[in-house]
């Protein structure tokens, strides 16, 4: 749980605490009337002044004040008190409770509110002992739902298994783990009710059919004060905005608290300071890679200050040639190549460094000349491809709008055309696969989609930023097969980002290694493979299940998240060649043998 | 076409239940419903007279025959006689049906066009002067409730500007001009809290939606913003806001009530208010059953629309 706002819960509590203390106050008695002085202006005795009947109007305010809390509270609470027993016992006794807890709410949400209340007040005339009942009622739903979704969520977690396997009985189970888990949205569903309720007590009281006359209710009162609209206006006002400002403040709080419960809720993201602060390096690439990057640096900006979860990358594809990018996650592969397309999560930016394509730097491009680059020069394939397709666009007409962004082809053309490359790219029957939503296809199908729509304007940098992951072990074959003959073909260069090394050792030339945001080893795959310069990369490789049957060698400790990051070098402390030099000073990525690059200062003692 | 089917099915049995659940609500009431119905202000009422609602209403016979006899009557669409002045109340309802579904649509129409931009300039200009001003509003136009709105409207344009009638109806064949001059107000008041509702979801659905990993790939292709725009973030945005709208338009079948009210719109809700006040419990049922039967012909509505927006949920 996130911190909670303290303004709205002040407020409300405000709210509350006067409502409890009116008795305190010496008020008139609210029902005191004083009909020789109806509708006097304010005096210092009445300061609100006096109503149709002569009683005090701020009195009744404050009263009314009482009476709608009241209502308000005491109905929400017997909903949650319900409804957290009912939704428990749905969830965990299962069988005919659950039936009858899931469906009889189903049925109560079948009645619009305002209405079933009505139908009660009818039968058991008005007055807040109905409503309370009535009002409980309606928002049962809300809590059963919360507390089962709730109980399902947790009911099969390890922690539960356990204590059942201990013995606990099954109240003490539900009581001591589940409840504190759904604590939050049940909390969350409280305010909304007292919310709903207010409203609700307002409007039967409005009509006359809530709260019964002469106690004091603030829907009562802007009803009364109707009549008197033209001679006191004023009259009208106060109730309207007390009722008001009660609901603003519990509706704030409901937001709040939603804030702070929901895990996803919005972070409020500062406004990005300028893309780069940092001037670019200088030094213009020679002529010939696919993609030059040099020191790229991307910073996450935190209420503690910039953190940086890629630091100093500096690599080289050339045209023809297979990069692949090496790490574990959150070792910042992901990143560096969505900051190459200058498709970087607001959140994050580029803090440093450039990247060439085709003698320009991207990361210093404007957005228009960006779109013109991104699907034409560069393109890019994601882990995913069930959420990275359109849902609800079919397929040809997403691969068709690839190439209607960078050419004058009409729609027909681009849906031709689309076909082609679906046939191209090794999907059978493609006139009619042409036709099909995302869903109706299979991953490894979905994903030759995702492949068609990036090479559709034949690129001369691809990027692939897990393509095989979410796939199973042949269709993964298929398609690394398949990218590898679309590289032959085109002479695009690839950078594969990946996790996995035997998909490097089957599709790239050279490797790049990643931890903890920097590049710790650069080289040829199979010399890397054969003789690893940096430890990081000899741990990797020993963690893989080998042929051999040798166990394989999990890597102690974990990766250091970019806000903790160790002193010196980054892998030092799950290092076995660690020493106490290793903890200081910033080590260069250095070139110790014809095109082996490592950051480790005891590469040699690797052997 | 087996979704349709199934979802047709689901609501015929909900609105059974709605029926049953209405035909035991005044029999389960402790004590005679009759007699419960005809007593003003704790006064005995003539037992005589209790004895001839029983009748009327059919309490003196054994509950299975009562239901049964009561769910063949509202099969052939009769729901029964008003106690006030004995006319069936379906003529009564369905005289004022329509006028209720106008105000509720003129009020929709309102709060789309006000509503529906807005949310989605806010979203794309997220944290900017326009979304924070919209976005206060929102929270201000929720907290005000309808009545209160509306009560406002009838003191500051017709008691004190004089720009409308305090409230009325003149029916459109007669007078068209006039017509729309009276549901100018009560349309405006409860579009005030649905354009706030609807801009708030636009606004969240909008930037939910901007986030998903499709739009990412929209972008890697070199789409134009104004594209992605209308091709994918609005047309998957819709389907929550869809829903939304809906679900208020429902309750509103409902909510109508208080506007109706304050207006003297003599639309549905206002004959269920002078039945409630009356004790009419034919009419007060009547009225329910009618928008509840409603209320789940949306919901139907809303599923179907689902299925025509969401390519996935015809196959779920």
């Amino acid at each position: 749980m996130q911190r909670l706002r303290p303004g709205p819960v002040a407020a409300v509590g405000a709210i509350a605490l006067l409502a409890l203390l009116v008795p305190l106050f010496g008020l008139d008695n609210p029902l005191h009337m004083d009909i020789a002085h109806r509708l006097a202006r304010p005096t210092l005795a009445h300061p609100l002044g006096q109503d149709a009947y002569g009683r005090d109007v701020l009195s009744r305010l404050l009263w009314g004040a009482r009476v709608s809390l009241a209502v308000a509270s005491s109905s929400s609470l017997l909903a949650c008190l319900f409804g957290t027993a009912l939704g428990l016992a749905g969830g965990f006794l299962r069988g005919p409770v659950e039936f009858v807890a899931l469906r009889g709410m189903d049925v109560v949400l079948c009645f619009p509110p305002l209405l079933l209340a009505l139908l009660v007040v009818t039968l058991l005339g008005p007055g807040a002992a109905t409503l309370i009942p009535v009002l409980a009622v309606l928002y049962l739903p809300g809590f059963v739902r919360v507390v089962y979704a709730g109980v399902l969520s947790v009911r099969n977690q390890d922690y539960v298994e356990a204590m059942r396997s201990l013995g606990a009985g099954r109240l003490r189970i539900m009581l001591g783990t589940i409840l504190p888990n759904v604590g939050g949205p049940v909390l969350v569903q409280l305010s909304l009710a007292a919310a709903s309720a207010v409203v609700l007590e307002s409007g039967l009281s409005f009509l006359g059919l809530g709260v019964v006359p002469p106690a004091p209710s603030w829907g009562l009162m802007i009803g009364e004060a109707r009549a008197t609209m033209l001679q006191a206006p004023l009259l009208l006002l106060w109730p309207c905005l007390a009722l008001s400002v009660t609901i603003l403040a519990l509706n704030a709080l409901c937001d709040a608290l939603r804030d702070a419960v929901d895990p996803h809720g919005i972070t409020r993201g500062r406004r990005r300071a300028a893309l780069l602060e940092r001037l670019a390096p200088g030094l213009l690439p020679q002529p010939g890679p696919a993609l030059e990057l040099v020191g790229l640096t991307i910073a996450i900006d935190t209420p503690a200050g910039p953190i940086h979860p890629v630091r100093d990358v500096s690599l080289r594809v050339m045209p023809h040639e297979t990069l692949a990018l090496v790490g574990e996650s959150g070792s910042g592969k992901s990143l560096t190549g969505l900051a190459t397309m200058g498709l970087l999560p607001p959140v994050a930016r580029v803090a440093g460094g450039a990247a060439w394509i085709d003698g320009r730097d991207v990361l210093r491009l404007d957005e228009a000349a960006l779109r013109r680059l991104r699907g034409a020069t560069v393109a890019m394939i994601f882990q995913d491809p069930l959420s990275s397709l359109n849902p609800v666009q079919r397929i040809a007409t997403q691969i068709g709008e690839a190439i209607e962004a960078h050419g004058a082809s009409g729609a027909r053309a681009a849906w031709r055309r689309a076909v082609e490359l679906l046939r191209h790219v090794g999907i059978p029957d493609p006139e009619r696969r042409a036709h099909n939503f995302p869903h109706e296809m299979s991953g490894g199908m979905r994903q030759r989609a995702m492949i068609a729509m990036a090479i559709a304007n034949q690129p001369r940098l691809l990027i692939a930023d897990e393509p095989t992951t979410a796939l199973d072990v042949t269709i993964q074959a298929q398609v690394l097969d398949l990218l590898a003959t679309l590289r032959r073909e085109s002479g695009m260069a690839l950078v594969f980002i990946t996790h996995s090394l035997p998909v490097v050792a089957e599709i790239a030339d050279r490797v790049a290694v990643m931890y903890a945001g920097e590049i710790v080893e650069q080289g040829r795959v199979a010399e890397v493979f054969a003789r690893p310069l940096h430890p990081y990369t000899a741990a990797l490789l020993a963690s893989v299940p080998r042929e051999d049957a040798s166990l394989p060698e999990p890597i102690p400790g974990t990766v250091p998240p970019p806000y903790a990051l160790p002193p010196g070098c980054a892998f030092a402390p799950r290092c076995r060649l660690a020493r106490a030099d290793c903890a200081s000073g910033t080590l260069p990525l250095t070139e110790v043998m014809a095109e082996r690059l490592t950051r480790c200062r005891r590469w040699s003692e690797l052997a | 076409m087996l979704f349709v089917l199934k979802r047709i099915g689901v609501s015929v049995l909900l609105v059974w239940v709605v029926a049953t659940i209405v035909f035991l609500a005044i029999r389960m009431v402790p004590g005679d419903p009759a007699a419960i119905l005809l007593s003003q202000g704790g006064v005995a009422p003539d037992p005589a007279a209790v004895a001839a609602l029983r009748v009327q209403l059919g309490l003196n016979q054994p509950l299975g025959l009562q239901y049964v006899e009561d769910m063949r009557r509202l099969l052939v669409g009769n729901l029964g006689q008003s106690l006030q002045d004995q006319t069936p109340v379906a003529g009564e309802i369905l005289r004022r049906l329509p006028r209720t579904l106008e105000l509720i649509g003129a009020a929709a129409v309102l709060a789309v066009l006000v509503g529906l931009p807005a949310g989605l300039v806010a979203a794309m200009r997220r944290g900017g002067t326009f979304d924070r001003i919209a976005s206060w509003l929102a929270a201000a136009a929720l907290a005000v409730p309808v009545f209160v709105v509306g009560t406002l409207m009838v003191a500051i344009f017709a008691q004190g500007l004089h720009w409308a009638p305090a409230g009325g109806y003149v029916s459109f064949a007669r007078h068209p001009l006039r017509h729309l001059v009276l549901l100018a107000m009560p349309a405006a008041t409860i579009a005030v809290g649905l354009a706030a509702i609807l801009f708030r979801m636009t606004r969240a659905a909008v930037l939910d939606v901007s986030m998903r990993d499709y739009i990412r790939t929209a972008r890697a292709k070199g789409v134009a913003p104004r594209r992605i725009l209308a091709r994918h973030v609005l047309r998957n945005a819709l389907m929550p806001i869809v829903t939304v709208l809906a679900l208020n338009l429902g309750s509103l079948l409902g909510g109508t009530v208080l506007v109706e009210y304050v207006f003297n719109w003599p639309g549905l809700s206002g004959l269920l208010v002078d039945a409630v006040n009356a004790r009419d419990y034919p009419e007060v049922q009547g009225v329910v059953l009618v928008i509840s039967v409603l209320f789940v012909a949306l919901n139907l509505v809303v599923d179907l629309l689902y299925a025509l927006l969401d390519p996935r949920v015809r196959h779920g």
